[in-house]
């Protein structure tokens, strides 16, 4: 699946990790993380293409699947849709965390 | 008990191993996404939010101690060390990794569990009554009925490319606990005149973006009849089901466009080309399937315990347990027992690997090693002497699993919304955990009586939203949640949608109309209303003022 950019202002690439499902964001390495924080964002065509391409190549090397651009906050630097703002941030709730937090299952 | 055949045996043997070559196949890149996308799909596993989710199918909801220790482990193993109980009776679990599936499915196979039939376009695991087995109120039980459609179905070559899902629920009793209103297929097993059992049959019922409550397609199908009969529904809706629109493929919609008269007139049609014979299976396959499910051998004891009743008088919190969570049971000196997974913290339905070693260890000593899980997002204990009772509550206690509260307003149905969902527009775990907190006095819960929430994160309508007696839609403009809702929805037997009251609330909003809701409710009620007979009575006017606070 390739994802052409639609969007407006800074884009950032994201997608699934293929072998652990996690959330990962392209950076400006051409390297993949988890933490959207690493991210590269880009309003510059070339970069988006190349961008692209990486995405392209590393979906078709099945590294990744789901590849998408999303659009960026030029202020806020977070993802403009309320979605991708919860592909940041996680769960605000999850029982994993609970019992992490009070040490019992 | 659901004893899975030889037959389940080889084809569950043989899927863990197809899968772990198309896993392989995959991360090796000799098969696309779009190829192996349908195929992780066949066994229950979603690409979500964050991550990969897996759905574990629990036929008609039984279980059995073993599985839900296997269930357990591979929470801790492969998981986040919880699982999450859904609205058709399966579990799932939020954050296992692609490359230990096939291992998971292994482990579920070796307590001969998968994953089938819990996603894509085929007939669904079949859902039931959890009290089936164990009521006074059934006229049999009606897994060996759930057991027959589930054999009858899975991976049928005819029905593993239906037009869309298909969803069948069957009970026994008048009391509906299966929603089976709300199904493509519900059946209910019923005594005529002459006292012979057969199924009354619904069909076109469900929820999602249209939501419709089932109709009677025959009043009275003949036992013998049951799988041809089916079989005929199941052509008509193969062959005439809406393909060219997702939205518009469901058997509810053909029945809404068709008319129930002509639908059924097809049905007859395609009934008449067949050849029962061929498909009904004879009485002795019949008793053999309801032999796995004779009941264990309750024994012979008098409804009264001194033992029970002493505590029952002595210790308060145990006493307002057994009044929310304790169901007759048909067998004198049993009780059936409801454990909430609704603690005023969690998510509603989540239960920790801990908790599901407690509940199987609990059913080992106290309930024959059954365990149920019900649409409500519980589990049901079905088979405990009633003086021991107060010994299973102070262990239930210890785990966090004795909230009294089921079917009131703290046993509130909920999705998981934007919190995993990928489809979802808004939040539902906050909503339902500030709920909760809101009403957290046990003594105000109990004074409001039953009361059912329902959440549902989006308008796929997973958290049942259209059936609850308040139902919550969650939705989202310009970055923001807001929170629609329905009022008078019914899942029972008396099964209604819910009337949508008009705009939308903020999370704060929506908390504080709902409190005057219920204020307005307990000031207006008659003697033993529900907040559902009230606003039946009082319709939704008087209802829609105090929720907008004009
Ligand atoms: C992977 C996460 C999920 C996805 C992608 C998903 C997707 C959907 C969709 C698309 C529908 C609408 C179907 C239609 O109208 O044709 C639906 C309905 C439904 N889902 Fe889910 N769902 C998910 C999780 C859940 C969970 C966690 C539960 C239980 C808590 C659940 C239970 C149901 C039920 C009961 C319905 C409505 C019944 C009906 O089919 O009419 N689903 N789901
Ligand atoms: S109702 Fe929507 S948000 Fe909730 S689980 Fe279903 S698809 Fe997801």
């Amino acid at each position: 699946m390739s994802a052409k950019h639609k969007g407006k202002g800074p884009q950032a690439l994201t997608a699934n990790h293929l072998r652990e499902g996690f959330v990962v964001w392209l950076t400006p390495d051409m390297g993949w993380s988890p933490h959207f924080k690493d991210a590269l964002l880009s309003e510059d065509e070339t970069v988006i293409d190349q961008m692209q391409a990486q995405g392209d190549k590393d979906d078709s090397d099945n590294l990744i699947t789901g590849v998408y651009f999303i659009d960026v906050d030029a202020e806020t630097k977070l993802p403009a849709r309320y979605r991708e703002r919860f592909r940041v941030g996680g769960p605000s709730y999850d029982t994993a965390a609970h019992i992490k937090k009070h040490g019992v299952r | 008990m659901y004893r899975y055949d030889e037959f389940d045996h080889d084809i569950v043997q043989s899927r863990v191993a197809q899968f772990r070559d198309q896993v392989q196949r995959r991360l090796e890149g000799a098969i696309t996404e779009d190829q192996f996308k349908p195929l992780r799909l066949q066994n229950g596993l979603y690409l979500q939010l964050h991550a990969y989710m897996l759905r574990v199918a629990i036929p008609y909801g039984t279980l059995n101690s073993k599985q839900i220790r296997q269930l357990a482990m591979i929470a801790d193993k492969y998981d986040r060390g919880y699982g999450h109980v859904t609205t058709r009776q399966n579990m799932q679990y939020n954050w296992p990794e692609l490359t230990d599936v096939p291992d998971i499915l292994q482990d579920l196979a070796d307590v001969e569990m998968h994953a089938f039939q819990t996603s894509g376009n085929c007939i669904r695991n079949v859902t039931s009554d959890p009290y089936a087995g164990a009521t006074s109120e059934e006229v049999e039980d009606p897994r060996p009925t759930a057991e027959l459609l589930r054999q009858w179905s899975t991976i049928h070559p005819e029905f593993a490319f239906l037009p869309r899902k298909f969803k069948i629920a069957v009970t026994a009793s008048k009391s509906d606990r299966a929603v089976i209103r709300a199904h493509d297929i519900g059946i209910e097993i019923v005594r005529n005149d002459a006292g012979e059992v057969g199924y009354h049959v619904l069909v076109g019922g469900g929820l999602g973006r249209t939501p419709i409550i089932g109709v009677t397609l025959r009043a009275f199908l003949p036992r013998v009849e049951l799988l041809p009969y089916l079989e005929a529904v199941m052509r008509v809706y193969n062959r005439y089901g809406r393909r060219d629109n997702k939205y518009k493929a469901r058997i509810k919609i053909l029945v809404q466009e068709t008319g129930i008269e002509d639908f059924k007139a097809q049905v007859d049609a395609e009934y008449e080309t067949l050849d029962p014979a061929e498909i009904a299976v004879s009485d002795s396959e019949v008793a053999r399937i309801a032999a796995y499910f004779a009941p264990p051998e309750f024994e012979a004891l008098s409804d009264e315990d001194a033992e029970f009743d002493a505590a029952y008088k002595a210790d308060a919190s145990f006493a307002n347990w057994v009044d929310t969570n304790i169901a007759t049971h048909k067998a004198p000196g049993y009780a059936i027992v409801n454990i909430s997974l609704k603690p005023l913290d969690r998510a509603p339905g989540d239960i920790t690997s801990d908790q599901m070693r407690a509940a199987g260890d609990l059913a080992d000593e106290f309930s024959f090693s059954e365990l149920r899980t019900t649409h409500q997002q519980n589990i049901v204990l079905p088979h405990v002497k009633k003086s021991d009772l107060p010994a299973l509550f102070k262990a239930l206690a210890a785990h966090k699993m004795a909230d009294a509260n089921i079917g009131l307003i703290g046993d509130i149905i909920c999705c998981p919304g934007m919190d995993f969902c990928a489809l979802a527009t808004a939040r539902s775990i906050p909503i339902s955990q500030a709920i909760s907190e809101r009403f957290s006095d046990p003594a105000r819960q109990r004074a409001i009586g039953e009361m059912q929430i329902k959440i549902s994160g989006c308008i796929n309508a997973c958290g049942h939203h259209h059936v609850g007696h308040i139902g919550i839609l969650g939705l989202e403009k310009a970055g923001v949640e807001f929170y629609q809702v329905k009022l008078g929805g019914d899942a029972s037997e008396t099964a209604a949608v819910g009337d949508v009251t008009g705009p939308g609330f903020s999370h704060d909003e929506l908390l504080d109309g709902i409190d005057r809701l219920v204020d307005f409710y307990m000031s207006t009620r008659e003697e033993g209303e529900r907040f559902i007979d009230s606003y039946r009575r009082l319709g939704m006017a008087p209802f829609k003022e105090v929720l907008y606070g004009t």
